[in-house]
């Protein structure tokens, strides 16, 4: 895919005078300054180059200004060093003197940018190896046309320095030279089709099969929640279509034109189009292309990286023992190289611009002078971890796996399996009973699934990187750097043949990576409930069944009507309630409401005044029985910090009463009464699911109560709409579905049970009656 | 003649003595030199009780017989114990049932329509229909329940009356309805020498505005020891005295019936229990094998069931009636004759096993809190004149000290034990922190009035009533306990009784004189 692999004298004239005195008086436009490569790059010029001119150019977000955002930047650990050097004020100053923070958004519009610049360093990109198709053409291809453009506007006529990427090259196998791409792919029409394809996926989102299948997901799901939150549902699951189908556009798309992914692939028509561009204005232009960019090895801190690079993650994961195997040739060569170098690298590009028409090539890379074998990080990394193990909370310490590296194939088979079992497990444990064993068995699954799902994930996406038998040349670079004056090669060192791989991975980089998984102490606390006394009125919602008692609607009515019965009729009642259970759980299951419906028919010709003698006798003291003390001490607290507390359950009314002191409002189904006798219909439609939410932002509006700062207590997925009303979801013991949601989201999840030791609720003694 | 209580020394001889922990019991090694203290043997018990009960009504002490007492017209109010005592529950038909049985007769014979009868609960909980049924016996509860047989609202203001304040300053507000009779009578059961007397008006009848006057930690920390009323030795008497003093004094009129029970505890299938252990006959060894293993094996629900179901067969060793200080004087004499023991001199660690029931858990849970004061509240303080471990000694109990607690019985307990222990141990920050806040809770007076839990209160006075125990002891160590639970309690826990009497050395030193009161059956160990 490159022309002629023959070497190539390095363009333009040797640098007669150091970089430093090169850059002096220039002025200087950098972009991507927020990103990893950025941020050094605006460094270094700020601490070594005091006469350069600096422009940057930032995108602004919501609230903050491009100057905000290049304060908050000067704050991170980055800086650290130079602010000490120059302490925060004159660091602040330099700031006010030399840089020019321009605004805008260049993946969108032509840039407005100042006059006269000399050299321009464009280190924006994504780098994302999945994301959307157009989205990687926007950022990739237009964002630099457009950068470029807006330079050619401001009548500069300064040196481009492009950072690409070594894997443009894409998946070709071999040796790779520093020169043009090689191949015949019409940049204009796959960057017009990239940005079409969103229209044309949108559309086929819509169509009604697709519609009905996220709808039915949804509903599966969400039924008992309620229509509103299976509509919200089965948008979110469209929008995940969409993102998902146009990430399998750019994938597919890449790979059938010979590039691994959307990346390198619109990095390649990039660069292309920037050639045109560059060679239409006659501007000099000079194209970066760094390999695998890892922690800095000297500047501006050994070890310095922003966020986890590419391999750290799986260091990361390796080190906590959760990675058995990876697929990857053990010979192929994994091409790391340190940022300090690839930035040192483009500023000593940048003073030796090629003439304009002729493009400079250069690789920032490692693998042609001092290779590193994919299995010689591995042993470096597993020394590392075996010399100095991750500590696990309460356990010791982590050990690490013996990678035998037993062929992708297998190791793929492998994955599989591990996938197959995680969601057999899945379904099994999605369909326990609600208990404690339940949740923890979710947990571990999840847990369990997300680690498959991590190193599937990673096998897939850095396949191409691990198994590629590839050797990036990098004789331009090296010439450039043997031009170099010494006092510069002191300064700017980035010659990879220095690299002593042990010490920069076993010293430098996997103690940076793996810092914070040392620092056990600062782990993240369980979210926990804060109960806040507050001047505006805020309410605390408690559902009753399942939350506040280990009882449902089935139970309290059985336990009622026995009461009523003679111990004769017990079996009898037994027969015909149980016998129903199956389809009561069904309905259930379908829906709340019909459920309710069809369960409070039981009531029909049931005096008032006996179910009432009941509850004073028995249920009673069944209720408080079933409730767990920690709900009632909940409850409490709530009062006490001045909260208004409310009880909203399906249960019917006179159920709830032994319950009633402890709430300012209880709402429950209301049975309808005629002649002293339940009808067995309800007067009014039972508060299930959405209802409730609404109900709650009715009633809060009228009371002038402030949801955000309000509480509800459920335990069932169905009370979803509910918990998201309010400002503080806590859940209660609860079902696997809002389990999973709570964690997700971080709410409090409290286990709330009867006391140990208490008798089992037995039949009512007729002594009593 | 039975024979009375004595102490055996631990030699070679000695077999493992049994041990009682909670819903089970143990037999237990003890070091060579250890003393035992035994209870006295049961006294014979009257044989006609009837008869026993009608001679009492008639010929009363320091008071008219009680037909005199009675007038047509006249508001009768009888007042009876709580299922609190006895322990465990006596075999039906229960003393309390003749004595009422008898008194109705009268009243009836007399023409006494306006009559109530009233369970002197306190601030204990309320029984149930089926357990004052089961008190009471069958004839009485239909005549009279719910209407004129209910339990006592110490927190129904309507129902209270101010009768008016002691020399000390001491509130007395009783029942409105007792107070305003034209005669109270007044049933107990005397279980151990804190019962009776003036305790039973003034306090069984009583509210928390009066009660706090005595129940709290600076008159427990001065009643040494509350098992023993003599005037000047127990500070919570003495209140209790001026209490009931000043009631009679305003002109309430009491009747007082006291009854003591001999030291028959348990009943002939658990008949070990009540012996000494090398007197066991080849049947009760077969049957304490039998009984523990049985025990073992079954699971904890059924354990409790089985221990819930208990009745003792107590016999009745004496019926007093009259006016209430001449009465209780009889009956102290009586108790004493079944309990008192006496021993010579204070051993540097005391050894107590905690068996399954308190005054607190009838048909219910021992809960961690209940089990301090069953120990340092009610079985520490078993003694006359001075306790049997020295100040600073060990006091080593046996107990499983489970974190189980009886929600609709003890709701408060549950609090208490989760929100001030957690916070703090010490009976006096208790005492001015927590105490206003729990004994006016409304929630917790809800469940006092209308379900059945103990007051609000209630935990904090147990917490009290061992105050005194745990400030005499210097370490208190509890063998076979659930750690985190005796953490809570403050109190350290050993795996076995070898360890425990390790971690004691730290306190007392390398050879420690050890006291093993071997209870119950209960007794007084009269310290010399």
């Amino acid at each position: 895919m490159v022309e002629n692999a023959a070497p190539v004298p390095v363009p333009g004239d040797p640098p007669k005078s150091t970089i430093v005195e090169s850059l002096s008086g220039k002025h200087v436009l950098i972009t991507g300054v927020t990103g990893f490569l950025g941020q050094v790059v605006f460094e270094r010029l700020l601490r070594d180059c005091p006469d350069t001119p600096i422009v940057l150019l930032v995108r602004g977000q919501q609230s903050q200004t491009g100057r905000a955002r290049v304060e908050y930047l000067l704050r991170k650990p980055a800086f650290d060093p130079l602010r000490e050097l120059l302490g925060e004020i004159a660091l602040l100053r330099a700031l006010d003197d030399r840089v020019t923070v321009v605004e805008g958004d260049f993946s969108k519009d032509v840039p407005r940018l100042p006059p006269g610049l000399d050299v321009v360093f464009h280190c924006a990109a994504t780098v994302s190896f999945a994301s959307p198709i157009d989205e990687g053409f926007q950022t990739n291809l237009y964002g630099a046309m457009n950068l470029y453009e807006g330079v050619v506007r401001s009548s500069s006529r300064p040196h481009l320095v492009h950072v690409s990427t070594a894997y443009v090259a894409g998946v070709q196998k071999g040796v790779i030279p520093e020169a043009t791409l090689d191949h015949r792919v019409d940049w204009r029409l796959e960057a017009e089709l990239a940005l079409g394809a969103r229209r044309d996926v949108e559309t086929q989102s819509r169509r009604p099969e697709l519609l009905d299948s996220f709808m039915e997901k949804a509903e599966k799901e969400h039924s008992r929640a309620g229509p509103t939150t299976v509509a919200d549902d089965a948008e979110e699951r469209r929008r995940g279509w969409v993102s998902k189908r146009l990430t399998e556009y750019g994938r597919a798309r890449a790979r059938s034109l010979g590039w691994p992914d959307v990346y390198t692939f619109t990095k390649a028509m990039g660069e292309r189009a920037v050639e045109e561009l560059a060679a239409e204005h006659g501007l000099p232009l000079s194209i970066v292309r760094p390999s695998i960019i890892e922690s800095a090895l000297l500047h501006p801190a050994p070890g310095w990286i922003d966020g986890f690079k590419m391999a750290d993650p799986i260091i990361r994961a390796y080190g906590l023992g959760q990675i058995p195997e990876f697929p990857g040739i053990p010979e192929g060569i994994v091409d790391i190289i340190p940022v300090d170098f690839v930035v040192n690298a483009m500023l000593a590009v940048a003073v030796s611009p090629p003439d304009p028409g002729s493009p400079g090539y250069f690789h920032v890379s490692s693998g042609d002078r001092n290779p590193l074998q994919y299995f010689e990080l591995y042993e470096y990394v597993r020394e590392y971890f075996e010399a100095h193990p991750l500590p696990e909370r309460g356990r010791g310490e982590h050990k690490v796996p013996e990678w035998k590296f037993p062929g992708n194939l297998k190791v793929e088979r492998l994955i599989r399996r591990a996938e197959k079992l995680t969601d057999l497990a899945e379904q099994v444990v999605t369909h326990l009973p609600k208990s404690k064993a339940m949740r923890d068995a979710v947990a571990r699954v999840d847990r369990d699934k997300s680690r498959v799902d991590f190193v599937k994930r990673y096998s897939d996406l850095y396949g191409a990187y691990t198994e590629a038998e590839v050797i990036y040349t990098d004789d331009r670079m090296l010439a450039l750097w043997e031009s170099l004056p010494v006092k510069d090669r002191a300064t700017f060192p980035f010659d990879s043949a220095a690299v002593d791989w042990k010490y920069y991975l076993q010293d430098v980089h996997c103690p940076a990576v793996t810092e914070s998984l040392r620092e056990l102490s600062k782990r993240r606390a369980k979210p926990a409930v804060k109960i806040v006394e507050r001047a505006e009125p805020v309410v605390a919602v408690f559902d009753m069944e399942g939350t506040i008692i280990t009882s449902n609607v089935v139970e309290s009515y059985v336990w009622a009507k026995f009461a009523d019965l003679e111990p004769e009729g017990w079996p009898a009642e037994l027969v015909s309630v149980f016998g129903r259970i199956p389809s009561y759980l069904q309905a259930d299951r379908r829906d709340r409401g019909e459920f309710l419906r069809t369960f409070f028919r039981r009531y029909e010709g049931c005096s008032v005044e006996g179910l009432q003698r009941l509850i004073d006798q028995h249920v009673t003291e069944f209720m408080l029985q079933k409730a767990s003390q920690a709900s009632i001490r909940r409850v409490r607290e709530h009062r006490a910090a001045g909260h208004r507390t409310i009880l909203l359950t399906a249960a019917a009314e006179p159920f709830i009463q032994p319950l009633a002191p402890l709430f300012d409002l209880v709402i429950g189904a209301q049975l309808q009464v005629r002649d002293g006798r339940y009808t067995g219909f309800m007067s009014a439609p039972p508060l299930v699911g959405e209802a409730r939410s609404a109900w709650l932002r009715r009633w809060a509006a009228a009371e002038g109560v402030d949801l955000r700062h309000s509480y509800a207590y459920a335990d069932s997925h169905s009370d979803l709409p509910l918990l998201r009303a309010v400002g503080n979801p806590v859940v209660v013991s609860p079902d696997s579905a809002l389990y999973r949601y709570a964690r997700r989201r971080r709410w409090p999840i409290e286990e709330w049970s009867m006391s140990k030791g208490m008798p089992r609720v037995r039949f009512p003694r007729p002594a009593t009656r | 003649m039975p024979r009375p209580g004595f102490v055996l020394e631990v030699d070679e001889r000695t077999p493992p003595l049994l041990v009682h922990e909670g819903e089970g019991y143990r037999l237990q090694k003890f070091p060579w030199g250890t003393r035992v203290v035994y209870p006295p043997d049961s006294l014979p018990a009257i044989r006609d009780v009837n008869a026993a009960i009608r001679h009492a009504l008639l010929s009363p002490v320091g008071s008219e017989p009680l037909p005199e007492l009675l007038k047509p017209g006249m508001k009768l109010t009888i007042a009876v114990d709580d299922i609190s005592i006895p322990l465990p529950q006596m075999r039906t038909p229960d003393v309390r049932q003749r004595i009422l049985e008898h008194v109705i007769e009268l009243a009836a014979s007399k023409g006494v329509e306006d009559v109530k009868i009233v369970v002197a609960t306190a601030l204990h909980r309320r029984m149930t229909a089926a357990e004052i049924k089961r008190m009471v016996g069958e004839r009485v509860f239909r005549s009279f329940w719910p209407n004129d047989l209910s339990n006592f609202d110490a927190e129904d203001p309507d129902a209270l009356t101010h009768v008016g304040t002691t020399d000390k300053g001491e509130d007395v507000e009783i029942s409105k309805r007792a107070a305003e009779s034209d005669l109270i009578v007044y049933v107990n059961v005397n279980l151990v020498a804190m019962d009776g007397g003036h305790k039973s008006v003034a306090v069984g009848l009583a509210s928390y505005k009066s009660l706090k006057h005595h129940h709290n930690v600076d008159t427990m920390m001065h009643s040494l020891s509350y098992m023993d009323p003599r005037e000047g030795r127990s500070a919570i008497y003495d209140s209790a005295t001026r209490m009931g003093r000043l009631i009679a004094a305003s002109g309430i009129k009491v009747f007082q019936i006291e009854t003591t029970l001999n030291n028959d505890t348990f009943p002939s299938q658990l008949g070990f229990l009540n012996k000494r252990e090398w007197e066991w006959s080849a049947f009760d060894q077969g049957l304490m094998m039998a009984a523990r293993k049985g025990n073992d094996l079954a699971p904890p629900r059924v354990r409790r069931e089985v221990f819930r179901r208990i009745e003792a067969d107590y016999g009745l060793t004496g019926v007093n009636a009259g006016e209430v200080e001449a009465v209780h004087e009889r009956t102290l004499a009586n108790l004493h004759r079944q309990q008192l023991v006496e021993v010579r001199g204070q051993s540097d660690v005391l050894v107590m096993g905690i068996p399954y029931i308190g005054p607190y858990n009838v048909n219910s849970i021992l809960n961690p809190i209940l089990v301090h004061c069953l120990g340092l509240g009610y079985l520490f303080n078993m003694y006359r004149n001075k306790p049997l471990v020295k100040p600073g000694g060990v006091v080593i109990m046996f107990h499983p000290v489970p974190w189980e607690f009886h929600q609709i019985h003890h709701p408060s307990y549950i609090d208490f034990f989760e929100e001030v222990l957690a916070e703090t141990t010490d009976p006096s920050t208790i005492e001015s922190k927590f105490e206003q806040q729990y004994a006016t809770d409304p929630w917790y007076t809800h469940l006092y009035r209308t379900s059945h839990a103990y007051h609000g209160v209630h935990p904090f006075y147990m917490w009290y009533w061992g105050a005194h125990g745990r400030d005499h002891a210097g370490d208190v160590i509890f063998v076979g306990g659930d750690a985190k639970a005796v953490a809570r309690l403050g109190y350290r826990r050993a795996g076995t009784f070898g360890d425990a009497l390790e971690m004691a050395k730290d306190t007392v030193g390398p050879s420690p004189s050890i006291t093993y009161f071997h209870a119950p059956p209960l007794m007084i160990a009269d310290v010399k």
